[in-house]
């Protein structure tokens, strides 16, 4: 698929072309291509160690690959920071949640893009950004209580929302999470996902990494498979069930296709 | 940050699972953030038991006037503190920018402003060293700071000999003993200094992202905003209130030689530890640090008209420091117990 046209590229909002990431003798990413559409959730799914994090903290600027070209609606970019990516109109949620436990979930959702006023911003707006963070917690229908609640003191399904919230505070357009419900139990995993839903049918991309499977069979539009730092394939969710997705995970595109019992005993020889 | 949200958020219902650890949090939080002045009364009345000459007018003012310098370094080392770093070289800071300024003045016969301005820009200068070195080398700022603190050292007895200089222009001295509606001019500008900080961290965005540095540095950094920059402007501001303090303690004094100043670093970071300011970072508020500087003032004072000697002072100082630090310990693991 070297001999993209311009009007097919635009169809993508990201296109990660030919990355690859070395960390010392770890060749955590291998020429990886992949492709987002406008308004898809795409889950981004792997073994542990796959690079699907790598992968994604190279879109959002946290990390720079080695080599590869970024595209981003149509256009050729360089992410070499988070502000960079930020710019584009990408946020990640990370993983290792970037939080503040010090702040209240306003502060937390404004933090890097203060709202302010007077001459030269010099005072923090502080009546509109909370207004801001109360019309976004409605809008979202996002569990929180008030956007005076200290981080600290919330759960983890809780925490997610309020990083949501702070991409959409921001009019990202391309969002990122990291293995979101985790840590989440059925009800609070349950909730965010449905949070994630509704965001896509905003108009927003979302790049969705998990290892629940069915999470991703629930609400993705397709399912983009790593293993040992090399792209697998991408997977229509309609088209295919658990097994398919758990297959390629496990086996790699070369063995995918292979008899069950025959490939189990090679995969563990 | 501000006691109207930190009210809010006690107020406001926790999560089911941990409620009791969390209403314990909160109400240690609470508790901590007044303990201080608690403990300031407490210090009041004891020694206005122990000593007739404690709770007069005049015993009052002298304590407040004798510390007005040590407010404006503790003010400027919340900064540092509080962004999650510590500056130990604010004494040696002192000695430097006092026997430089005192020379312009004495030796070279610098107009009295042009040498206040010479000295307070020599004074953001090493914030700015200070500052430049943590963010760049990423390193311990304890024990940078301990390296720039002995380098500070060395070039002040270098430059100064080892002289004693005094005798100031008199527009210099009426730094500390001019007046304004009855009220000693340093203190005039102590207050200014306390209210204008108190500002900047409620009420600006630079203040905001302090004490996000202190919070967590790595997602100030994911949040876009240049962590190297934010803590090199933390150290010039320490630096450049360490410059107005020494200003105050030279006027004061109306004579200074390089062992001026040393010694400032422990009761600036005393009083700020025992105010609240969390050695970690991320956490202090700035009238519980003024009422830290206090209570050890008001320890040292009573204790001398209880006449119990300069040194059990100081063996109740570093008592008081590692009390201080303990409960800040304490305070974190209960936050880290209620995160998980
Ligand atoms: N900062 C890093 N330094 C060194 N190695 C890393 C770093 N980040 C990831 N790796 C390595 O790269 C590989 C991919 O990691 P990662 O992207 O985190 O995988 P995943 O998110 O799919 O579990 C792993 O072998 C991991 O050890
Ligand atoms: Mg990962």
């Amino acid at each position: 698929m070297t001999t993209t046209t311009v009007a097919a590229a635009t169809e993508y909002v990201v296109q990660l072309r030919r990355i690859s990431k070395r960390f010392g003798g770890v060749h955590a990413l291998r020429e990886v291509d992949l492709e987002l559409r406008r308004g898809e959730i795409m889950g981004i799914v792997g073994d542990n160690g796959a690079g699907k994090s790598t992968l994604m903290k190279i879109l959002s600027g946290a990390y720079v690959a080695d080599e590869g070209e970024i595209w981003v609606n149509g256009r050729k970019v360089r992410i070499r920071n988070p502000q960079d990516s930020a710019r584009l109109g990408i946020a990640m949620i990370y993983q290792d949640l970037a939080l503040f436990n010090n702040f209240d979930v306003t502060k937390n959702i404004f933090i890097g893009r203060e709202l302010t006023r007077g001459p030269m911003g010099l005072v923090l707006d502080k009546k509109r950004m909370y207004r801001e963070t109360q019309e976004l917690i409605r809008e979202l229908k996002v569990d929180i209580k008030s956007p005076r609640q200290n981080v600290a003191s919330m759960s983890g399904g809780q925490r997610q929302m309020v990083a949501c919230a702070r991409a959409i505070a921001f009019k990202s357009t391309i969002l990122i999470m990291d293995e979101p419900t985790a840590a989440l139990g059925v009800t609070e995993a349950n909730k965010l996902l449905g949070l994630i839903r509704n965001l896509a049918d905003k108009g927003i991309s979302i790049l969705l990494i998990t290892q629940r499977i069915p999470d991703v069979l629930a609400i993705a539009d397709r399912v983009f498979v790593l293993k040992g730092g090399e792209r697998q394939g991408v997977l229509d969710v309609g088209k295919v069930t658990l097994d398919d997705v758990v297959t390629l995970i496990v086996r790699g595109k070369d063995r995918a296709g292979e008899a069950p019992g025959d490939v189990m005993y090679k995969s563990f020889g | 940050m501000g006691m109207d949200e930190q009210a809010q958020v006690s107020r406001s219902s926790m999560g089911r699972s941990s409620a009791d650890g969390l209403q314990r949090h909160v109400h240690l939080g609470f508790l901590r953030k007044y303990a201080v002045v608690f403990v300031l009364l407490a210090l009041i009345l004891v020694f206005s038991l122990v000593s007739d000459s404690f709770f007069t007018v005049r015993n009052l003012t002298n304590i407040v006037t004798q510390n007005t310098y040590f407010i404006i370094v503790a003010v400027g080392l919340s900064f540092v503190l509080i962004a999650g770093g510590i500056d130990l070289s604010v004494g040696y800071q002192m000695s430097l920018v006092g026997v430089v300024t005192a020379m312009m003045m004495v030796l070279w016969s610098f107009p009295v402003w042009a040498a206040v301005v010479l000295g307070l820009a020599l004074g953001t200068v090493l914030g700015l060293v200070n500052g430049l070195i943590v963010a760049r080398i990423k390193t311990f700022p304890l024990i940078v700071t301990l390296a720039t603190s002995v380098i500070f050292q060395g070039i002040s007895y270098i430059v100064s000999q080892a002289r004693t200089f005094r005798d100031f222009p008199s527009a210099f001295q009426f730094i500390a003993k001019g007046r304004l509606g009855g009220v000693p001019l340093d203190v005039w500008l102590t207050l200014l200094i306390v209210v204008v900080v108190a500002l900047i961290y409620y009420q600006t965005k630079w203040g905001m992202r302090v004490v996000a540095l202190g919070g967590n540095e790595e997602a100030l950094r994911l949040a876009g905003v240049s962590t190297r920059r934010t803590k090199t402007w933390v150290y010039m501001a320490c630096g450049f209130l360490t410059a107005v303090a020494t200003m105050v303690m030279v006027s004061k004094a109306n004579s200074v030689q390089s062992s001026f100043g040393p010694g400032t670093e422990f009761t600036a970071l005393t009083a700020a530890i025992v105010g609240g300011v969390s050695f970690l970072g991320g956490e202090g508020n700035i009238p519980a640090l003024v009422a830290g500087v206090f209570v050890l003032a008001v320890l040292g004072n009573g204790m001398q008209l209880a006449g119990w000697g300069v040194y059990a002072q100081f063996i109740v100082r570093g008592a008081i420091l590692l009390a201080a630090v303990a409960f800040d310990e304490y305070q974190k693991s209960l936050k880290l117990r209620v995160k998980a």
